[in-house]
């Protein structure tokens, strides 16, 4: 699951030479698409003399095989220009790139992470998938992802007020997990008989 | 290329299980379906490898919940409320799936929760699908000078100026069997004439600060919010209503001949009351049953002569049903039972009903119930509910009979809730009809009986399950009806066809549609008589499709795709349009298991074990998994990122499953 969110025109003008076909990729579409802004951005890039030749939609670009499909479909178009401009997610974008080698792609939007795993609902909840679950000890909240230094071994001390000094809006993971260990009235023992070193080379199966 | 064996991840080792269950007994096991594992089986095995485990560690499994996917907040809240005691109980709880289900189960449950299982990374993140290609989602997508390949996540150093140097042979220092993304780089930019260029860019530097928490965070709850916005799951389409939304209704001209079906509703079929021959009014009635209750008569839209009585092609029914040919003389002569009946005042609660029945009216919305049996409801019944959310895209007919037809359609909806007896008469419409909320509000100022609701657009909010859960906060129990709380639900048409019916004495062979349709030449809203065929329209409206076009009737999502222009129009036509292809791609899985239908199904299903279970042919699980409580709505169709059809593989099944029972 992903985000993402258009460049802006300063950024894109000056790769946009020559015919130019638009893509914008509606897979995840529906309420994932920044729809307005993209209409918005392509009126701006008009105004300032791109030139938009022509438009055509793919969805689920990040699926080879449609979107070879799509390639075929529009052939003429692609073929007609002098540079694509895609609009998708950093996955999508290299699909079509890798499809078509000698093509000049500009990608059009900046793609965000966003907790959840792909595909599935956005969601408060993240896991980064390091291959060494350690929840057990921290009682269901996971000290990679809800720490923004990911420590494993208890906080750094920089919170104030239970918000993380990286990022203010932005629980601190600790505080969490020792909230929760007091509610549960859990012991943290398990977490105090060791102290642990994330393997690294786990989560590179 | 495609990878269909991806897991999320795997059991623990049995060394590190016994240490996590240690000091634990009573445990209690959830585990998750996996999403993105080969889709070949429902089960899973890791449970009973877990059991095992447990068991000679010497612990006691107390209970074990099987949650398909897991991270589904909603949908596991419910599950795991179901399971209280067996929570209550346990000593802790022990959950196989990835850390998003271990996270959502310890936030939900009040006790311990030990992960069983360690998560695996792929590649394809954050793409739907999975894929080769990988997305470090840095913020600042560098694609563009780069020819499409990334340099943050294929370069193991991330660099984004160049190569190290320390490649050999095209190989990366770090890793002998990685390619040296920099050099892939500079052979593609070499084919594309741009290393030139390339070279002389300003150095670029990586801002890791883009990749804002409160940002993500945001549009997470934006998500969320929309997701649940008045029940459960649904879309938010591209709806294109512009495109004839400001279109005044207009009179379709008389076509020379009609085709009029003896089934245009739900329940038994007409028979013919008339023959090849026979000289026909405008109005009068030529299809009636007294052989089932649940049936509406059908009437005569033109006058003129009946020239067959034979097998034509119906817009909805998959083969040919039974239809009286009428060619027009087109006089338009009335038949001597089209007069009015009388005023709102006037007529008796039974005679309205029986005019209602007589008129043959039927719900207009898609469905063709007949609108006399909702209203001999066996139970008590409080409310009139008019649904006017017109929630597929592209239809425009209820909101232009809203606009211009308002006074008509309210004394329509008086007329039903008297026939019902009920007191209290609801209009909702969705908030993308700002004007026609404002017009039925003015007219209905300083009455108390009758409400105007304006509800947030989404689809499908025009469900009759989904629209009585947002207005009147009720739940339709599975497989019941609103009347079984105590709800009629009538649609906009319907209820100026009651108005039609009443004070008219005109039996309903006349509706409006919407023909629409991004490259439709005259789009429309056409008063267009029953009976109408399509070739008629498309003549009249110049529609030609594309090779990637369809013709639909309804809207473009639940409308019924018509591979030739023969059929009619009947009583339930509320469109013609003209949308996209379904592309579906015949190679590759049909269900790469993503779970996006399962997150977005209004009627809290899980569509992606109807494609399993379809394919191996296991009906009666399929009915199990509720199959027949599906209202086809086309979400799941729309999001798939398998391109399956996954409503006509509901209807499939339907089908068989009703007939097996027959």
């Amino acid at each position: 699951m992903l985000i993402t969110k258009v460049k802006t025109k300063e950024e894109l003008l000056p790769a946009l030479t020559g015919r130019v076909l638009v893509i914008p990729c509606l897979g995840c579409s529906q309420s994932y698409f920044p729809l307005e802004e993209f209409n918005r951005l392509k009126d701006e890039l008009k105004a300032s003399g791109a030139n938009l030749a022509s438009e055509v939609t793919f969805d689920y670009m990040c699926r080879e095989d449609f979107t070879e499909r799509r390639l075929e479909i529009y052939r003429e178009q692609i073929e007609a220009a002098d540079t694509v401009l895609v609009f998708s997610c950093g996955v999508g974008i290299q699909t079509f790139a890798g499809l078509l080698p000698g093509k000049k792609i500009v990608s059009g939007s900046d793609t965000f992470y966003v907790p959840g795993f792909p595909g599935f609902t956005p969601s408060e909840h993240d896991c980064e998938q390091c291959g060494e679950c350690r929840m057990g000890l921290t009682f269901g909240i996971c000290p990679v992802t809800a720490c923004s230094k990911g420590l494993l071994n208890g906080q750094c001390g920089g919170a104030k007020d239970g918000k993380c000094e990286v990022d203010k809006n932005m629980a601190c993971g600790w505080q969490r997990i020792f909230e929760r260990m007091s509610a549960l009235k859990g012991s943290d023992k398990g977490l105090k008989e060791g102290v642990q070193v994330r393997d690294y080379k786990k989560s590179n199966i | 290329m495609i990878r269909e064996d991806f897991t999320k991840y795997k059991l623990k080792p049995a060394k590190e299980l016994r240490e996590l269950v240690s000091g634990k007994d009573k445990l209690l096991v959830v585990s998750c379906n996996k999403c993105f594992k080969e889709f070949v089986s429902i089960a899973e095995p890791e449970y009973q490898e877990a059991a095992e485990i447990i068991k000679t560690a010497g612990k006691n499994i107390s209970g074990y919940i099987p949650v398909d996917y897991l991270c589904n907040q909603y949908l596991t809240e419910k599950i795991l409320n179901k399971y209280k005691n067996e929570i209550e109980n346990s000593g802790a709880v022990l959950v196989i799936a990835c850390g998003l289900g271990i996270q959502t189960v310890s936030q939900t449950v009040n006790k311990h929760v030990l992960p069983g299982a360690d998560s695996v990374w792929q590649n394809g993140y954050h793409g739907v699908t999975l894929s080769a290609e990988k997305c470090g989602a840095c913020g600042e997508c560098f694609l563009t000078s780069t020819g499409g390949i990334c340099p943050v996540v294929d370069c193991s150093k991330g660099l984004v100026n160049g190569p190290c140097g320390g490649a050999k042979n095209g190989k990366c220092e770090v890793g002998k069997h990685r390619d040296c993304a920099w050099e892939l780089i500079y052979n593609r930019l070499e084919k594309q004439g741009r290393t030139k260029g390339f070279i002389q860019e300003a150095p670029k530097l990586r801002n890791y600060r883009r990749n804002k928490f409160k940002l993500v965070d945001e549009y997470v709850k934006l998500i969320r919010a929309k997701r649940s916005e008045g029940f459960y799951g649904g879309l938010y389409p591209v709806e294109l209503k512009e495109l004839a939304s400001g279109l005044a209704i207009e009179k379709f001209p008389e076509p020379d001949i009609v085709v009029i079906p003896l089934s245009q509703h739900a329940g038994l079929a007409c028979e013919a009351l008339v023959k090849k021959g026979d000289k026909v009014k405008k109005g009068q009635k030529i299809g009636e049953t007294a052989k089932s209750p649940i049936t509406a008569p059908v009437h005569s839209s033109v006058s003129g002569e009946v020239i067959e009585i034979a097998l034509k092609k119906h817009p909805v029914l998959p083969s040919p049903a039974l239809s009286v040919v009428i060619k027009s003389d087109h006089k338009q002569e009335l038949d001597a039972s089209v007069k009015p009946a009388g005023a709102l005042d006037s007529l008796a609660k039974e005679k309205i009903a029986e005019i209602i029945k007589d008129k043959g009216i039927v719900g207009m919305g898609g469905a063709g119930f007949p609108t006399a049996v909702k209203l001999k409801s066996p139970k008590p019944v409080d409310t009139v509910l008019i649904n006017g959310c017109e929630c597929e895209p592209l239809l425009n007919a209820d909101y232009r009979v809203m606009l211009e037809r308002s006074a008509e359609l309210i004394l329509g909806l008086r007329l039903i809730m008297k026939a019902a007896g009920v007191s209290k008469g609801i209009i909702a419409l969705e908030d993308n009809k700002p004007l026609a909320a404002e017009k039925l509000k003015s007219l209905l100022q300083g009455d108390a009986s009758i409400t105007v609701e304006v509800v947030k657009t989404k689809y499908p909010q025009g469900a009759e399950r989904m629209l009585i859960k947002r207005v009147l906060k009720r739940e339709v129990p599975l497989g019941g009806l609103p009347l079984d709380v105590g709800v009629i639900v009538n649609n906009v048409g319907t209820a100026y066809a009651v108005w039609d019916a009443v004070y008219n004495g005109m039996p309903l062979i006349r509706r409006v549609l919407t023909v629409s349709g991004e490259t439709v030449p005259k789009k429309g809203n056409f008063e267009v008589l029953v009976g109408t065929q399509l070739k008629e329209i498309v003549k009249y409206c110049g529609i030609t499709l594309k090779s990637d076009e369809v013709l639909k009737t309804g809207g473009p999502m639940m409308g019924v795709i018509q591979p030739d222009f023969e059929a009619p129009v009947i009583k339930g036509t509320s469109g013609l349009v003209v949308v996209k292809k379904h592309d579906i791609v015949e190679s590759g899985p049909d269900c790469i298991k993503c779970g996006r239908c399962v997150e977005i199904c209004p009627m809290e299903l899980k569509p992606t074990f109807y494609v399993l279970l379809a394919k191996q042919g296991k009906y009666a699980e399929m009915e199990n998994h509720g199959v027949l409580n599906c209202i086809e709505c086309g979400c799941c169709d729309n999001i798939c990122a398998a391109k399956s059809s996954i409503v006509d593989i509901v209807k499939q099944a339907k089908k068989l499953i009703r007939e097996k029972k027959k």
